[in-house]
């Protein structure tokens, strides 16, 4: 094997502008929290590999996010993978950025925890500078300029950004192409459509709260069980006035049985009658 | 794959929906198209997949099918059908293959409704339910929460509904009008979603 | 992604004590769609031998059928059952029939032998290059997992319910590392006398 990309590198450097100018364009692409970006855009062979390295550490998801008529919920599973290799069984997907505020993790796990507990900050900095809490709109908005000032470098992240601002309960669906969707139902995920079957067909504005998260566990237990990429614990977060509450952390192994019960029981009692 | 096709078993009876539309590179040509093929008079076969060769592969499937039944004077049960289906596709596969997703539902005295799952590179498997195109992505989970083998015929179409308003509400690819047809004791027809004319057949075809 | 890994699903063989034991995850699906939960991947070819297939569920189903065939016409011909080891044999050259276009399965072959039963396994690649082995051998999408579990809870000797114990306990624990398989598993312990088939209850992600 020839070192290729060493001359691809070399050669990009010093054909197409000067060390100087390789430069001062560096200091240029410094983003926000002092990240080191690469000099040139051109030194393809290193790009590329840690760009296949980097999607290995992507993992399969299922998150989703609706509105109710009394608050919001979250739920996420907590599977993460390396190609099929099932990594870790117990991850937190969902980030809690401050006590109003909720951030989902779905695509590479490095990028939503660190850009979520960037955001984090920033939403704390605005607190103090101007006394008062962030909208949910604004957070979202600081992600998402974020996402886009680094689009196409490969970043990979679909996040929801959810919480209780002085409008009422907010929800968002930022990714790393820079969409910005508001909405009141979304999931995100290699699972997503799994989840989405599930969730749009038993969701009501009027839910109660334990029906609401029922719905949403059970979205992502369905996911869980049929996306292989997706599974381990279902985590369930409901957002209130007062601010986010985690309700549940369920392995979804025992939901599955338990289901599978429950069903037996309907079954045998509507025979009954 | 923009085709989308469902099947359920139930209570003594096996449903089976496919959406009608025939596209033609951004065209839709069609939205009475017909995928849902009847093999012979207790068994039905679904197929998705390039135009061709869904109509070429489950006619020649039917044909000798009935081929079998005139020569033995005995028509094959489900579960021959199935394999028989599933070698000639396997067949087929490393010669010139057939780009054809199946479901195949049949009802048998001794058994009851059985469906079989059988996909282009003719894998097979004998399912509860199924669900083949980009559309089944949105349908399993909708499945696996509400079907049972216990439904009657109603239940069954009310959870095929779920499915097909999901469908028509999350793919991005329009499926305006699905074909639905059951498979019981009674043999074949076609069935309508709608609940209150469930008993009348759609009669609503674009032309003739 | 490898065309073995399209529908995904593991296969373990393990040798005891003058007894065999082969087993499998149960799912069926099709890239990283679940779409069923009752696949055996290992099947029972006369009473003393057993083959258990990982890989493409096409190829899987085909082979099967053939080896179906060629075992009954072998027992036709000889008036017995085939050894395992010649079972071995005749899987070999099955594959090696498709040396050029080849079927996308990876068999483990496991068996008694003669009549004092000795225990056999065995496995190939996809083309038919057999492997022997005193031990255990595994096939798969979950292949990795399992031969980290299998090298630390196999041992020598063991009577068909440690084998058991310990060919369910290595299933277990390698699916529940793989995306591509579980969903439940089944076990063959195959005995001089009888051939014990048992289900496994397994995470359902």
């Amino acid at each position: 094997m020839s070192l290729s990309f060493l001359d691809k590198s070399y050669n990009a450097f010093h054909d197409d502008q000067s060390f100087e100018e390789a430069n001062s364009n560096t200091l240029t692409l410094y983003k926000e929290p002092g990240l080191v970006v690469p000099p040139t855009f051109n030194n393809a062979g290193f790009r590329d590999q840690s760009h296949e390295i980097a999607k290995k550490f992507a993992k399969g998801t299922t998150t989703l996010g609706f509105v109710f008529n009394k608050g919001i919920v979250i739920a996420v599973d907590s599977r993460a993978s390396m190609g099929n290799y099932i990594s870790s069984q117990n991850v937190k997907k969902v980030i809690e950025i401050n006590p109003y505020l909720l951030g989902t993790m779905a695509g590479g796990a490095a990028d939503c925890q660190f850009w979520e507990r960037y955001l984090g900050m920033q939403c704390r900095l605005y607190e103090l500078r101007n006394k008062r809490r962030i909208t949910v709109s604004a957070a979202s908005k600081l992600l998402v300029n974020i996402m886009y000032s680094y689009k196409g470098y490969g970043l990979s992240m679909g996040t929801m950004v959810a919480g209780w601002d002085h409008t009422g309960p907010n929800l968002f669906m930022v990714d790393n192409d820079g969409t910005r969707l508001k909405g009141n139902r979304f999931s995100v995920g290699s699972g997503s459509m799994f989840a989405y079957g599930v969730l749009d067909s038993g969701y009501r504005p009027d839910l109660t709260e334990e029906q609401a998260c029922e719905l949403g566990r059970r979205a992502i237990y369905h996911a869980t069980h049929r996306d292989s990429m997706s599974g381990g614990i279902i985590n369930v977060y409901l957002i209130r006035e007062d601010g986010w509450h985690k309700i549940s952390s369920t392995d979804m192994d025992h939901l599955h049985w338990n289901y599978v019960e429950d069903k037996k029981k309907e079954i045998a009692d509507r025979n009954k009658l | 794959m923009s085709d989308c096709v469902i099947g359920i078993v139930g209570k003594d009876y096996v449903l089976l929906a496919a959406d009608a539309t025939a596209a033609f590179s951004i065209i839709l040509m069609k939205d009475n198209e017909d995928k849902i093929l009847k093999l012979d008079d207790n068994k039905l076969l679904a197929a998705s997949g390039e135009a061709g060769d869904r109509v070429q592969f489950t006619e020649y499937i039917q044909k000798n099918l009935s081929l079998y039944k005139f020569r033995n004077d005995r028509a094959l049960s489900t579960h021959g059908a199935a394999h028989f289906l599933r070698g000639e596709l396997a067949t087929a596969l490393r010669k010139n293959p057939y780009q054809v997703n199946m479901l195949l539902a049949g009802y048998d005295k001794e058994i009851g409704g059985s469906l079989y799952y059988v996909d282009y590179l003719a894998s097979m498997q004998k399912v509860p339910f199924g669900a083949h195109g980009y559309g089944s992505y949105f349908v399993w989970s909708i499945l696996d929460k509400y079907a049972h083998l216990d439904m009657d015929l109603d239940e069954g179409i009310d959870v095929l509904n779920k499915c097909i308003a999901e469908v028509q509400k999350r793919l991005l690819l329009s499926t305006p009008r699905f074909i639905v047809k059951v498979v019981d004791k009674n043999g074949t027809r076609e069935v309508s979603l709608d609940n209150s004319e469930r008993a009348k057949i759609q009669q609503d075809k674009m032309d003739a | 992604m490898s065309i073995l890994e399209y529908n995904g699903g593991a296969v373990v063989a393990m040798l005891g004590k003058n007894c065999v034991a082969v087993a499998s995850d149960l799912r069926y699906g099709i890239k990283n769609t679940t779409v069923g939960c009752q696949m055996r991947k290992a099947y029972p070819i006369h009473q003393k031998c057993l083959l258990g297939m990982a890989g493409l569920a096409t190829d899987v189903q085909t082979f099967l059928e053939k080896m179906k065939f060629r075992v009954n016409m072998y027992k036709l011909r000889e008036d017995r059952d085939i050894k395992p080891s010649s079972f071995g044999n005749m899987v070999s050259s099955a594959l090696y029939e498709n040396r050029f276009g080849p079927m996308f399965l990876e068999p483990v072959i496991a068996g008694l032998e003669g009549d004092d039963n000795t225990p056999f396994i065995s496995s190939t690649d996809l083309i038919g290059a057999q492997c022997f082995t005193d031990n255990f051998v595994v096939v798969g999408t979950a292949s990795e997992a399992l031969y980290g579990m299998c090298e630390s809870l196999w041992k020598p000797e063991m009577e068909p319910e440690d084998l058991f114990e310990v060919i369910s306990q290595c299933l277990m624990a390698s699916v529940d590392r793989d995306c591509n398989s579980g969903w439940g598993g089944i076990v063959y312990i195959l005995t001089p006398d009888k051939l014990i088939t048992k289900e496994l209850k397994g995470r359902q992600d």
